[in-house]
């Protein structure tokens, strides 16, 4: 019985044969192929070319192909073939073994090993690609904004200056326009180069003591006006529990509660926008603070709340609110780069609260540095100084003449080439008590001919205070700056205020 | 008897091995990805009218590696050429190129090596031109199985390089 089943339901899995040295098949069992003996090996399947040098090695070897496809007399098989052969001429044998369904098996899952394997590698690729995008794209915008700040200095300068003369109240107007748009644009350039610097992964904070009293009474006394302007209410509400000195980025707080602010007065027609500040706690020297902007404006959609902080998306989308609608994604960055998250909560229609809590450091020997008051820069006014301006852009050159003619203090020298700087500085008659340092010179760069300075041979001619002027202030240039010896950097644009006072604090 | 070559395909899996065989043997191509295992074997005779002859190739077409160290040696016995394939659109199939290369000397001294960037199809020329001190120095010959380009040309000049 047993033989009988085994004799009908066996299937045969391998082939034996017997061979010529040059090939010829001698026995053949018909295991799995029939037709094989009195032929030539080679004839049957183009693989069997490959042994045929094989067969005539007079030694005792084994020699094994496994996973071979071999396709005979329109059969398919996957198969291992082993060629053994002998010393003393006795006939090689040939052994074929079907495996086709293991092999099947492990196609399948090389199949999908391979696949997934392609499709990472090229997602791989494209995220290559796009980064490298990205990263053209922010230089392009940091380059091009760069090059926008000449020409806005020259014009933010010259307006000021402008409304400083004799004007009917017709042109006093205009010039309060001038004023106001061309700041508007500022705020704009800001907003993208710091979008990005934070993109790129450039932004940092710098934690320094500052007056985080007189900061909020700053902003509150800014945004009172400006609500009024739109006929808001604007209510303040500061905690006498709070410290009035804290450790921490004054420039970027002030940035993330102005842009809040903005935000704020921005959508709300009308009725209110409140500002509260209040201790959360302060422990082991760390003082938790806690912001919050509410306003009665149109309200966010709670599909939007995510949207609202990403760039360039402004979620309404309606001409009249105007912007480049970065504000929001600069808070929350740099609200998550103090390890803080911002909250919003909404009601669409009534409006919107904005609240973070943010960790300053606070302890009773903190002191603020030096503060000097940007509207009060005073000189000694027994004392002329001369001033070294190397720059070779005309609307800057106007410009700083522009702004120090106004003191009457100054005699200022203008040149652009090292050799004239150099010349200069080694005028004992007139000694030089300040340089103001373009550093994108047309053909020489300022922190080169700062370097040079510093080699000077008198030890008071070396020691000038150097001042950059530059709109590339990213942290590896400024690094640049402080090992050429440049003392402070003054970031361009900049107004009246800002360059009298960095030359106030530096010719003490 | 007739001449036959064995010529053996190398290279990374996927890089369009069986696709350039499939071109040159039945003139077709599929988009359709199908992973070759162990080895396909496949002959194609070639006239050679400069030489007034003709050539069988017997052409192996391995499965795809992804080191070329684990290739199964028995499969090299008795090979006339090697093609090496790799695909110009993914680095990882190019990038250890030299390493590659080296084993085969290796394996097979004096066994002419032709090192060629499939798919190019989906390059430009500048970007091959961009790469020719990456993969470019290395390669012979820059070939597509989908349009075809150039897949004549290579098996028919290195059957005849063979003679
Ligand atoms: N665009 C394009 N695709 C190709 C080319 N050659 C092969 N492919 C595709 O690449 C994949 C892998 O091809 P295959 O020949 O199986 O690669 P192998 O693993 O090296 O044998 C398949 O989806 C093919 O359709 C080519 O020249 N151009
Ligand atoms: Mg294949």
């Amino acid at each position: 019985m047993l033989e009988e089943y085994k004799q009908k339901y066996t299937k045969p899995v391998i082939q034996y044969s017997v061979l010529e040295p040059n090939g010829l098949v001698l026995e053949s069992d018909n295991g799995l192929f029939e037709n094989f003996e009195k032929k030539n090996i080679s004839d049957i399947h183009p693989f069997f070319e490959t042994i045929i040098p094989i067969l005539g090695e007079s030694i005792e070897k084994e020699t094994i192909f496994s996973c071979v496809h071999l396709n005979i007399e329109s059969k398919e098989i996957i198969s291992d073939i082993i060629l053994q052969t002998f010393k003393n001429n006795k006939k090689p044998l040939l052994v074929i073994q079907d495996l086709t369904t293991h092999y099947n098996n492990y196609q399948t899952t090389a199949q999908v090993r391979n696949e997934s394997v392609i499709n990472s590698q090229i997602l791989e690729l494209k995220n290559t690609y796009l980064k490298e995008k990205e990263a053209f794209k922010n230089t392009f915008i940091a380059n091009f904004s760069h090059e926008l700040r000449d020409p806005l200095t020259g014009i933010l300068t010259f307006s000021n200056i402008l409304s400083k003369t004799k004007l009917d109240p017709k042109q006093k107007d205009y010039i309060q326009i001038l004023n106001s748009t061309s700041s508007f644009l500022k705020k704009m350039i800001d907003d993208i180069l710091d979008i990005s610097k934070i993109e790129s992964g450039k932004l940092d904070l710098s934690i320094e003591p500052f007056n985080f009293k007189k900061l909020l009474d700053e902003i509150k006394f800014n945004y009172t006006i400006k609500a009024k302007q739109k006929g808001l209410e604007f209510n303040y509400n500061y905690d006498h529990k709070l410290p009035e000195v804290i450790g921490g980025d004054a420039k970027r707080l002030r940035q993330v509660i102005t842009n809040l602010l903005d935000n704020a007065i921005k959508f709300t027609h009308n009725g209110s926008v409140t500002f509260n500040v209040s201790l959360n706690q302060i422990r082991a020297q760390k003082a938790s603070i806690h912001f919050e902007i509410i306003d009665t404006g149109i309200g966010i959609k709670e599909e939007n709340f995510e949207d609202i902080f990403t760039s360039f998306n402004q979620v309404n989308k309606n001409e009249s609110y105007k912007g480049t609608g970065l504000g929001l994604a600069i808070v929350k960055y740099l609200v998550e780069l103090t390890n803080s998250k911002i909250k919003v909560v909404s009601n669409y229609g009534k409006g919107s609260t904005f609240s973070t809590n943010i960790n300053f450091i606070s302890n009773p020997s903190l002191k603020v540095t030096k503060e000097i008051d940007a509207t009060k820069v005073v000189f000694n006014p027994s004392k002329k100084y001369n001033i070294l301006l190397v720059e070779d852009s005309e609307i800057i050159q106007l410009s700083v003449l522009k702004i120090l003619a106004t003191r009457g203090q100054f005699f200022l020298d203008i040149v652009s080439k090292p050799e004239e700087v150099l010349t200069r500085m080694v005028d004992y008659d007139n000694e030089v008590d300040l340089v103001l340092m373009d550093i994108k010179l047309k053909e020489h760069r300022g922190d080169e001919i700062a370097r040079q300075i510093r080699k000077l041979p008198e030890p008071h001619q070396r020691k000038v205070p150097i001042i950059a002027m530059t709109a590339k202030v990213f942290k590896e240039d400024l690094k640049l700056y402080k090992k050429a010896g440049i003392n402070e950097v003054l970031k361009k644009p900049f107004d009246e205020n800002q360059l009298l006072e960095i030359i106030a604090k530096h010719l003490e | 008897m007739k001449i036959s070559k064995k010529i053996v395909l190398l290279g990374h899996f996927g890089v369009g091995k069986s696709s350039l065989i499939r071109r040159f043997v039945e003139n077709t191509f599929s988009e359709n990805y199908k992973v070759t295992i162990g080895v396909h074997i496949f002959k194609k005779n070639v006239e050679i009218p400069e030489k007034d002859t003709d050539v069988s190739l017997v052409i192996w077409d391995l499965e795809g590696n992804d080191d070329i160290n684990n290739t199964r040696l028995s499969y090299l016995i008795g090979t006339n050429a090697f093609i090496y394939v790799y695909d110009v659109t993914r680095p990882a199939t190019y990038e250890n190129l030299q390493a590659e290369i080296d084993f085969l000397k290796e394996k097979q001294k004096n066994t002419p090596i032709k090192v060629v960037g499939n798919k190019n199809d989906l390059v430009t020329k500048a970007f091959l031109k961009e790469n020719n001190d990456n993969f470019g120095r290395l390669t012979d010959l820059y070939v597509s199985a989908k349009t075809g380009n150039q897949v004549d040309f290579l098996f028919s000049k290195l059957a005849e390089s063979l003679l």
